[in-house]
C-alpha cells in the first residue's frame, strides 16, 4: 500500500437550509471550483472522481452522471458511493483505495446534499423498506393501524432509544446532552461553513426547546442542509510535487452490524446504544495506524453526531475515554476548542447536515486542523493526529479515518 | 433570487413486496392467534430469533429449531414521544419500549401502556397485552404493560 495525502479541500460558500439560487450541479460546481482555487490544481490534474450523496433524498437518479461536466469528470473514471450517513467517508475511503493500490495518483471526492429539493423524511423511511423486522425495530407503521408495529417515529424516534440507553449506561443526564449541543452551536458560530450557529448558546437555552422523544429535544437534532464538499487526494510522490501542505491518511476502517438487533456481533448489550461497529472499526484503525494509546496519541476528534448525545457516546465507543467518562470530560471543559481533547470544533453534524457531505466533512475538518487552516475554529493545541468518525446505515454502520501531519513510515 | 422548483411527492410503501423472513413472520403470526410467540433457535450457537430467522446471522447457516418465547420480558431501552413524525405535538406523551422477551436474544418494540412516563426505566419487567379478538397479524400484540 502507498501513502495517500489530502492536498485540496473545497466547500460551497455557505451551508444553509435552502439554496434557491442554484440547481444541484451548479451548487456542486461551487465546491469543485473552490477546491481547485484552494489547491492550485486544475481539472487536468484529476485522474478519477468518486461521487457521493445519499440515495433517493432529492428524488433524482444518477446525479453523478448528469453532473459529469460540473464535476470535471468528462472522459474519466467515475464511481458513485452511497452508504447512508457515512456516504462521504465511504467515498473518501474509495478514493484512498484507488491511490493506495497504485491504480491512480490524484483522485477527487465530490459529495453533496440539496435537501431542499426533496423530502428527507421520506428518504429516511426509505431505508427501512427491505426488511419487515427492521420496520418493527425502527418503528415504522406499515399498516396505518395501532399496534406494536406503529411505534417510535422516524430517525429521531429510533435514535431516542439509543440516547436513552446511553444515559442509562453512562450515568450522564439530559443536561449533558443540552451542554454538548450548546458547545457545538458555539463552535459552529466560528465556522463559516456551518449551518446552525449560535455564539450565545447555553445548555439552559437548549433545555428550553421542546422535547420530541425523550431524551431528545429539538435543540439536540441536526438540521437538513444544502451544501457540497470536495476533497482531493494524492499519492506521496504527487503530493510532494503538487502541494505545500497536506494531511496524511494513516488508517481507514469500517464495520457494519445487524440492522434489526443492532449488535448481534459479540452480543453484549443488544440495543442501538452499544454500537459495537464503532468499537471494532476504531480498534482496527488504531492497529493499522500503529496507535497504541489513542487517548495520548490522538489530538483531535470529529464525531458524526446527527444527534447531540452521540458526541459523548461515540467518544466512549471508540475508546477515547472510559464508558461514563465523556460527560465528565465535558464538565471539565476538556472537549472545548481550548481543551485537552477538542471535539467537533466545526460544530459537528448537529449544526450542519448536508448528509452526503457530513461524514466527509469530519475528515476535511480534521485535515484543516492538522494543516492549521481551520481559521477561527482552529483549536488551541497543536494537532499531529486526528480521528474522523462516520455513522449511519439504519443505525449500525461506522467508518473511521485517522489522519496525521506526516506521511506514515511504510 | 429565482426560486428552484420543488416537486412534491410521496412514496407508497404498499407498492413494495416484503418477502424477507416471510416464513418466520408467518409462523409467528399463526401462533399469535393463540396468544403465543414462536421463534427459532440456532442449533450451533443457541441464539434465539424472534421473529424466526431461518438463517443464523452469527453462524451463517440454515436453522430450523422452533423456540417458544415468553410474552414477558425486560425493557432494554425506551423513549417517550412528545411529537409525531412530522413534528406535530401529541395530546398525550406516548411511551415506547424496546423489550427483550424471555427466551429471545433479539428485541422487539412496542407501545407501553398503563405506565406513567416518569415510572418507566431500563430493566423494568413488562408483559404483552394481547388483543381480545386476535386475527393473526401484528396488531394482536396491543402493547406492553407492567408485569
Ligand atoms: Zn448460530
Amino acid at each position: 500500500m502507498r501513502n495517500v495525502a489530502i492536498i485540496g479541500i473545497g466547500y460551497t460558500p455557505v451551508f444553509v437550509s435552502k439554496r434557491r439560487d442554484v440547481c444541484i450541479p451548479e451548487m456542486i460546481s461551487e465546491a469543485v471550483e473552490n477546491a481547485f482555487q484552494n489547491s492550485g490544481l486544475t481539472p487536468a490534474d484529476i485522474e478519477a472522481v468518486i461521487f457521493g450523496n445519499m440515495q433517493t433524498f432529492e428524488g433524482v437518479n444518477l446525479p453523478h452522471l448528469w453532473a459529469a461536466d460540473y464535476i470535471a469528470s468528462l472522459g474519466k473514471p467515475v464511481m458513485r458511493v452511497a452508504t447512508g450517513g457515512t456516504t462521504g467517508m465511504s467515498a473518501f475511503h474509495a478514493a484512498y483505495y484507488h491511490i493506495a493500490s497504485g491504480l491512480h495518483d490524484v483522485v477527487m471526492v465530490v459529495t453533496y446534499e440539496k435537501h431542499s429539493e426533496g423530502d428527507a423524511q421520506v428518504g429516511l423511511m426509505g431505508i427501512i423498506t427491505p426488511e419487515i423486522m427492521a420496520m418493527l425495530a425502527a418503528g415504522i407503521d406499515v399498516t396505518g393501524q395501532k399496534g406494536m408495529g406503529a411505534i417510535g417515529g422516524g430517525s429521531a424516534g429510533g435514535i431516542s432509544y439509543q440516547a436513552s440507553s446511553y444515559l442509562h449506561h453512562s450515568g450522564a443526564g439530559i443536561e449533558h446532552i443540552d451542554a454538548v449541543a450548546a458547545m457545538e452551536r458555539r463552535n459552529a458560530a466560528k465556522n463559516p461553513y456551518a449551518h446552525l450557529k449560535d455564539p450565545e448558546a447555553t445548555a439552559e437555552k437548549i433545555a428550553q426547546t421542546p422535547l420530541i422523544s425523550w431524551p431528545i429535544r429539538f435543540g439536540h437534532v441536526c438540521p437538513t442542509t444544502d451544501g457540497a464538499t470536495v476533497c482531493i487526494l494524492a499519492s506521496e510522490e504527487k503530493a510532494a510535487k503538487l502541494a505545500d501542505k497536506a494531511a496524511w491518511v494513516w488508517a481507514v476502517a469500517n464495520c457494519a452490524s445487524d440492522a434489526t438487533t443492532g449488535n448481534l456481533i459479540e452480543g453484549i448489550i443488544t440495543d442501538p446504544g452499544e454500537q459495537r461497529p464503532a468499537t471494532i472499526a476504531a480498534k482496527q484503525a488504531y492497529e493499522r495506524a500503529g496507535i497504541e494509546d489513542p487517548r495520548k496519541e490522538i489530538d483531535y476528534v470529529e464525531i458524526y453526531n446527527g444527534f447531540a448525545h452521540q458526541t459523548l457516546m461515540f467518544l466512549e465507543r471508540i475508546g477515547m475515554c472510559e464508558v461514563g467518562e465523556a460527560h465528565k470530560l465535558l464538565e471539565k471543559g476538556e472537549l472545548e476548542m481550548s481543551g485537552r481533547l477538542p471535539v467537533n470544533a466545526s460544530g459537528g453534524v448537529v449544526s450542519t447536515n448536508a448528509i452526503g457531505t457530513s461524514a466527509l466533512n469530519r475528515v476535511t475538518e480534521c485535515a484543516l486542523q492538522i494543516m492549521g487552516q481551520a481559521g477561527e475554529h482552529q483549536v488551541e493545541k497543536e494537532v499531529h493526529k486526528a480521528l474522523a468518525h462516520g455513522w449511519g446505515g439504519l443505525m449500525q454502520y461506522v467508518t473511521i479515518t485517522i489522519l496525521a501531519d506526516k506521511p506514515k513510515k511504510l | 433570487m429565482e426560486e428552484t422548483r420543488q416537486v412534491q411527492g410521496t412514496w407508497d410503501l404498499s407498492t413494495f413486496k416484503f418477502r424477507i423472513e416471510g416464513e418466520g413472520i408467518n409462523n409467528m403470526l399463526k401462533e399469535m392467534k393463540e396468544a403465543k410467540l414462536l421463534g427459532n433457535r440456532c442449533h450451533q450457537c443457541g441464539t434465539v430469533y424472534l421473529p424466526a430467522n431461518f438463517y443464523c446471522r452469527k453462524c451463517h447457516i440454515a436453522i430450523h429449531e422452533p423456540a417458544e418465547i415468553s410474552d414477558h420480558g425486560e425493557v432494554m431501552s425506551y423513549t417517550v414521544g412528545y411529537a409525531d413524525v412530522r413534528g406535530n405535538p401529541l395530546d398525550e406523551p406516548r411511551v415506547s419500549l424496546m423489550v427483550k422477551l424471555d427466551g429471545s436474544d433479539t428485541w422487539i418494540m412496542g407501545a407501553g401502556e398503563e405506565m406513567k412516563p416518569e415510572d418507566v426505566h431500563i430493566g423494568m419487567r413488562v408483559k404483552i397485552k394481547w388483543a381480545e379478538h386476535r386475527v393473526g397479524n401484528l396488531q394482536d400484540m396491543e402493547s406492553f404493560i407492567p408485569e
